[in-house]
C-alpha cells in the first residue's frame, strides 16, 4: 500500500466488554480489513456517560479524564457506539472545562474520536465488507449517533455492501427506542412502552433483523422483542458487516 | 421552599394554588399508560408531522432559528431595560401596566381591575400564565363568571380539568368525551360529529363574546418599540376578547418582550410552523392601547400584567436559556415520553421537555424531582426547538443539582458510587465484570434472556438479554497472535 | 418598594448588572430598535399578486381578481350568490361608497353586528409571503366587520401587496406613523383542531374569507 496504515485506538465501551464482546471483535476485524493498525488500550473501562447523565459530575469527570489519558497518544479513536462517541465529542469539552492543564490532550482525543461506521466510510474509505446476510434487515438510528455524531448514511452505505442483505426502512427509524440509560430502569414502564412503538415499527417491515449501532438500544429493543415473543433478531451493525452475528 | 412553591403545593386547587393533581410522577404516568382513552387520543395526536412538512418548505430554517434565538437572547440580556421601554411606550398609548411578583399578585391585580370596572362576566383567551396562578378560581371566588373561549380550554373548563398541552389543551379528550360534556352542560341533544360539536361551541361562546365585560388574554410577545401585545390564535378568540368587552387585560411573563416589529416577523415564522405547521396562524393581533377618539369598537381600558413569579430567578441561573421559550409546544410534540403519557402526568402547568426544565425552576427542585430524570435525552426536543433551547443539557444540569442537593434516592447514589469506584480501577473492574458476565450468562439460561431482575424496573415489561459469558477483555487477552 | 421596583431589581441582580440602568444600556437598546434588524427569511419570488393569491388559497381563503374598483360589486355579488348567501352586508364607509346597488347589493356603512352574515372591508396592506390581510383599526376601519360576520370579503388593491411582514411594517411606519389600537393580520378563515386534532373551519371568526384583488 502506498499510504502508511491508519493507527487506531479502539474504545470497546463498557457495554460491549460486558455484554457482547463479539461486537468488539467484529469492529477489530472491520478496522483491520480497512488496513488499520489497531491498539486496544488495556485499562479502558467506561466513558463516564452513565454518571454524567445521572448528575454525578465528579464521577463522570474522573472517568472522562481516565479515558483521555488512555487514548491521548492514538491517531484515531474509534468507538462502536454512537452514544459513547457522542459523549466524548459532544460533552467532554464542557465536562472537563475546569481542567485547563489537560486541555491539549482533551482537544486531541475529542477531535480524533469517530463512531465506527463513520470512521470506516469517511476516514478509512472502506468499500467492501466481509459480511453476508441472507435476508431483510431494517436499521434503527440511535439518538446520539444520529443527532450528536451525524451517523445516518454511513451504516446504510456499508450495509449495502453486505452480500444477500436487503435493507427495508421502518416508518420512523429516527424515533427514540426509549432506552435513555438509567431512564430504562427508573421509568421502566414508560421506557418499555416507547420500546413497544419501536417494535411495532420494526414488525411492520417484516424484516428478519433490526440492525443498529448502540448497545443500549440493542438491549432495550431485543428485551422488548423477546418479551413480545417475536423472533426478529437484533444485531449491532458491526456484527452484520463483519459476518460474525453468532457465537 | 419558595413562596411560589408553597402556593403551588399547599392547597387542592383553590385560588393562588397551582395544581389539583396529587400522587407521584410515576403513579400518574402509570395511570395514563393504562387509560385506553388517553392512549387512543395520544396515538391520534400528530403535530410533529405537520411541523416537519412545513419546515421542509423553509430552506432558511436553521438561520431563522439562530436569529430567533438571538432575538430572545438580546431581550433577556437587558431584560429590565427592555421592560421599562415597553412600559413607557404602552403607557404612552393609554395602557395601564401592572407588575406581579407572585402568582397571588396576579390574581389580586386582575380581581381589583374587575372590581373597579364593575365587571360581572370575564371571557378568556388562552393564557398559560393564568393557569400558573389558578386565576379562574380566584375570579370565581370574587363572584365573577369566567368563560374560557379557546375551544380546547372551554372543553376542559367544562370537565373541571387542566390543560394537557400548551397549545392543544384538550388533546387527551375524545369526541365522545366532548359529546357528553356539551350534552350535559348545554342541555342540547347529544351529538358526536366534530363539525357539529364545533358549531355548537361557536354558538354558545358567541353569546359570551357579545356579553362579556372583561376579556383576558395571554401575550405571545411584548414589543418594546411600540408597547404592543402580540396575540396569535387560529380560532379568533384572541381578537374577540381584545375587541368586544369594555376591558382587556393581557397577562404575560416578563420574559416575553422582544425589541421591534421586525423581530415579530422573524419569530412568527418559526413559532407557527413549529406549533401547528402553518406558515402563519390565522390571526395575529398587535394590541396597542384602548380605543381611540372616534373608534366605534375596541375596549375602553387596556391593562397589561407583567408576571415574574420565578422568572427573574431563572434569569440568574444556568437555566436562563429556558426563558427563550416561545411556547410553541414542538418539544412535547416530539417527545417520546410525552407522546406516551400525555401532559397531565407531568404534574404542573407546562408538560414535556420544557416543563421538565421550567417546573423545577419555578416551584423548586425538591418539588419536581422526577421531571428532569423522566427523559431519554434523545434530543429530539433540542433539534426542533425554534429558539435552540438546549433542553437535554438543561435537564442534565438539573440532575446535577439534584445530586448536589442530596435529592436522589440512596440506592441510586450508592449504585453509582460503587460502579464508578470499580470503573476507575481497571484490574478490579476486570474481575467484577468477569464475574457479572458469567452470572448473567447462567441466569439467562437457554433463552439467553433474564426475565426478572431486582427492582423490576427493566424487566416489568421487557426481558434483559443475557451477556455472552466472557468479557471482551478476557477474550482479547487470549486471542491468537 | 413597589412590585415593579422589586422585579426590576431582581432582574438586574440576575443579570449581575449595576443597581441602576446605565446610559450604555439605554444606548444599546435605542440602537437595537433604530437598526430595525431584518432577519434571514425566505425569498418571495415572482409576481407578488400571483404569490399572494396562491398563498391566500393555501390558507383556505377564496380569491377573485378584477381590473378596477367599479368591477368589485359585480364580482362580490356573483361570489355571494354562488354560495347562496344574502346580498347584503355591513362595510367600511370607504368600501360602502362603491356602486353596490347596481350589482343588486344592499351595503350599509357601519360596523358589523353579531347578526350580520357578510362584512366587507378594505385592507391597509396585504402580504404575499403568507396570503395575509393587514387591517388597521380606526374610526372608519372597524375591526368587528372582519370578525363577527360568517363571511368576510376583503378588497385588496394590487399596489397594497407587499412581499413580507417586514416590508409591511416599513411602509406602515412611512405612511401611518404610530400603530393604531389594533393591527390585525388575517390569513384565511378561523379554524380549530381542538377536538381530536381534526381541522375544522369556522371556530369563532368568519367561516369564509373572500379576497378580491383589484388591478
Amino acid at each position: 500500500m502506498a499510504h502508511p496504515p491508519l493507527r487506531v485506538g479502539l474504545f470497546v465501551t463498557c457495554l460491549v466488554d460486558l455484554m457482547r464482546p463479539r461486537i468488539g471483535f467484529a469492529a477489530l476485524k472491520l478496522l483491520k480489513g480497512a488496513g488499520c493498525e489497531v491498539v486496544v488500550p488495556e485499562g479502558q473501562t467506561c466513558c463516564g456517560q452513565p454518571a454524567y447523565n445521572s448528575g454525578d459530575r465528579r464521577a463522570a469527570q474522573a472517568l472522562a479524564r481516565k479515558m483521555v489519558r488512555e487514548f491521548e497518544s492514538c491517531e484515531h479513536v474509534v468507538v462502536p457506539s454512537g452514544s459513547c462517541s457522542g459523549m466524548i465529542r459532544a460533552h467532554y469539552p464542557e465536562l472537563l472545562a475546569e481542567f485547563p492543564e489537560e486541555r491539549a490532550a482533551l482537544d486531541r482525543v475529542v477531535a480524533r474520536t469517530r463512531e465506527l461506521t463513520d470512521f470506516l466510510v469517511n476516514v478509512a474509505g472502506l468499500t467492501t465488507v466481509p459480511g453476508q446476510f441472507a435476508g431483510t434487515v431494517t436499521y434503527h438510528d440511535s439518538c446520539s449517533g444520529l443527532r450528536e455524531m451525524g451517523v445516518k448514511s454511513q451504516p446504510r452505505a456499508l450495509l449495502a455492501g453486505v452480500r444477500g442483505l436487503t435493507l427495508k426502512e421502518m416508518a420512523t427509524p429516527e424515533y427514540c427506542c426509549g432506552f435513555g440509560g438509567t431512564f430504562a430502569v427508573k421509568y421502566g414502564e414508560i421506557s418499555a412502552r416507547i420500546a413497544d412503538r419501536k417494535c411495532d415499527d420494526v414488525a411492520a417491515t417484516q424484516a428478519d433483523a433490526v440492525v443498529l449501532g448502540d448497545l443500549g438500544c440493542m438491549l432495550n429493543i431485543e428485551g422488548r422483542i423477546l418479551r413480545r415473543g417475536e423472533s426478529t433478531r437484533v444485531y449491532h451493525v458491526a456484527e452484520v458487516l463483519a459476518g460474525v452475528e453468532d457465537d | 421552599m419558595t413562596e411560589a412553591a408553597q402556593e403551588a403545593f399547599s392547597g387542592t386547587g383553590g385560588p393562588g394554588t397551582a395544581r389539583p393533581q396529587g400522587g407521584t410522577f410515576s403513579g400518574r404516568a402509570h395511570d395514563k399508560l393504562h387509560d385506553a382513552k388517553v392512549q387512543r387520543a395520544m396515538r391520534n395526536f400528530n403535530l410533529a408531522a405537520a411541523r416537519s412538512r412545513a419546515m421542509a418548505e423553509l430552506p432558511e430554517l436553521e438561520d431563522i432559528r439562530t436569529a430567533a434565538a438571538a432575538i430572545r437572547d438580546t431581550a433577556l440580556a437587558d431584560l429590565d431595560v427592555w421592560l421599562e421601554r415597553f412600559e413607557t411606550e404602552a403607557t404612552r398609548r393609554g395602557v395601564k401596566v401592572h407588575w406581579a411578583e407572585t402568582h397571588a399578585d396576579v390574581n389580586r391585580i386582575v380581581a381589583a381591575i374587575a372590581r373597579e370596572a364593575g365587571v360581572r362576566k370575564v371571557i378568556k383567551s388562552k393564557s398559560m400564565v393564568s393557569e400558573e396562578s389558578h386565576l379562574n378560581a380566584a375570579l370565581e371566588a370574587e363572584g365573577l363568571e369566567v368563560v374560557e373561549t379557546d375551544l380546547g380550554e372551554y372543553i376542559i373548563q367544562l370537565a373541571g380539568e387542566t390543560p394537557s398541552h400548551i397549545i392543544a389543551p384538550a388533546i387527551h379528550k375524545t369526541r365522545e368525551d366532548v359529546a357528553d360534556l356539551f350534552h350535559q352542560h348545554h342541555g342540547t341533544p347529544r351529538k358526536t360529529g366534530i363539525p357539529e360539536l364545533t358549531m355548537e361551541a361557536r354558538a354558545v361562546l358567541r353569546g359570551h363574546f357579545l356579553s362579556g365585560d372583561m376579556g383576558i388574554s395571554g401575550g405571545n410577545f411584548l414589543v418594546a418599540e411600540t408597547g404592543s401585545v402580540v396575540l396569535v390564535t387560529n380560532e379568533g378568540n384572541g381578537r374577540m376578547v381584545s375587541t368586544m368587552p369594555r376591558v382587556h387585560v393581557a397577562i404575560t411573563g416578563i420574559e416575553k418582550v422582544i425589541p421591534t416589529l421586525e423581530d415579530v416577523a422573524c419569530v412568527l415564522r418559526v413559532l407557527t410552523r413549529s406549533a401547528t405547521g402553518q406558515s402563519i396562524s390565522n390571526y395575529v393581533t398587535l394590541a396597542t392601547g384602548p380605543k381611540g377618539a372616534g373608534d366605534a369598537d375596541g375596549p375602553e381600558e387596556m391593562h397589561v400584567v407583567l408576571v415574574d413569579a420565578g422568572r427573574s430567578t431563572v434569569l440568574g441561573s444556568d437555566m436562563r436559556e429556558a426563558l427563550r421559550c416561545i411556547r410553541c409546544g414542538a418539544c412535547m410534540n416530539h417527545c417520546p415520553v410525552y407522546q406516551n403519557i400525555g401532559g397531565h402526568a407531568y404534574g404542573w402547568v407546562y408538560p414535556g421537555p420544557i416543563g421538565s426544565v421550567l417546573t423545577p425552576s419555578y416551584i423548586g427542585l425538591e418539588n419536581a424531582v422526577d421531571l428532569p430524570n423522566a427523559a431519554t435525552l434523545c434530543n429530539q426536543c433540542g433539534v426542533v426547538c425554534p429558539v435552540r433551547i438546549p433542553l437535554p443539557d438543561l435537564m442534565r444540569k438539573l440532575r446535577e443539582k439534584q445530586v448536589e442537593a442530596g435529592l436522589r434516592p440512596r440506592w441510586e447514589r450508592a449504585g453509582l458510587r460503587v460502579w464508578s469506584w470499580f470503573a476507575q480501577r481497571p484490574a478490579l473492574y476486570a474481575l467484577a465484570t468477569r464475574l457479572a458476565a458469567r452470572v448473567g450468562r447462567l441466569l439467562g439460561g437457554k433463552r439467553r434472556a433474564i426475565g426478572r431482575l431486582p427492582g423490576g424496573g427493566w424487566t416489568g415489561e421487557r426481558d434483559f438479554p443475557a451477556p455472552q459469558g466472557r468479557t471482551f477483555r478476557e477474550l482479547y487477552a487470549r486471542r491468537p497472535r | 418598594m413597589s412590585a415593579r421596583d422589586n422585579i426590576l431589581r431582581r432582574v438586574r441582580e440576575a443579570r449581575q448588572a449595576a443597581a441602576a440602568p446605565t446610559a450604555e444600556e439605554a444606548r444599546r437598546v435605542d440602537e437595537r430598535i433604530r437598526a430595525r434588524t431584518v432577519g434571514p427569511r425566505p425569498a418571495v419570488q415572482g409576481d407578488l399578486v400571483e404569490r399572494f393569491l396562491s398563498q391566500c388559497e393555501r390558507m383556505s381563503s377564496t380569491v377573485a381578481r378584477v381590473a378596477c374598483l367599479e368591477d368589485v360589486p359585480g364580482s362580490v355579488s356573483a361570489f355571494l350568490s354562488g354560495k347562496g348567501l344574502p346580498l347584503q352586508a355591513a362595510a367600511w364607509p370607504a368600501v360602502a361608497a362603491l356602486p353596490w346597488d347596481a350589482a343588486g347589493m344592499h351595503v350599509q356603512a357601519r360596523p358589523a353586528r353579531g347578526d350580520d352574515l357578510v362584512g366587507i372591508t378594505g385592507v391597509h396592506l396585504a402580504i404575499a409571503e403568507t396570503g395575509t390581510l393587514m387591517l388597521l383599526s380606526g374610526p372608519d376601519t372597524h375591526p368587528v366587520t372582519s370578525l363577527l360576520p360568517e363571511t368576510h370579503v376583503a378588497i385588496v388593491p394590487a399596489d397594497r401587496i407587499e412581499p413580507a411582514m417586514e416590508e409591511a411594517w416599513a411602509r406602515t411606519r412611512r405612511e401611518t406613523g404610530a400603530l393604531p389600537r389594533a393591527v390585525n393580520f388575517v390569513s384565511g378563515p378561523s379554524r380549530t383542531a381542538d377536538i381530536e386534532g381534526q381541522l375544522q373551519i369556522g371556530a369563532h371568526g368568519p367561516f369564509r374569507v373572500h379576497v378580491v384583488v383589484v388591478g
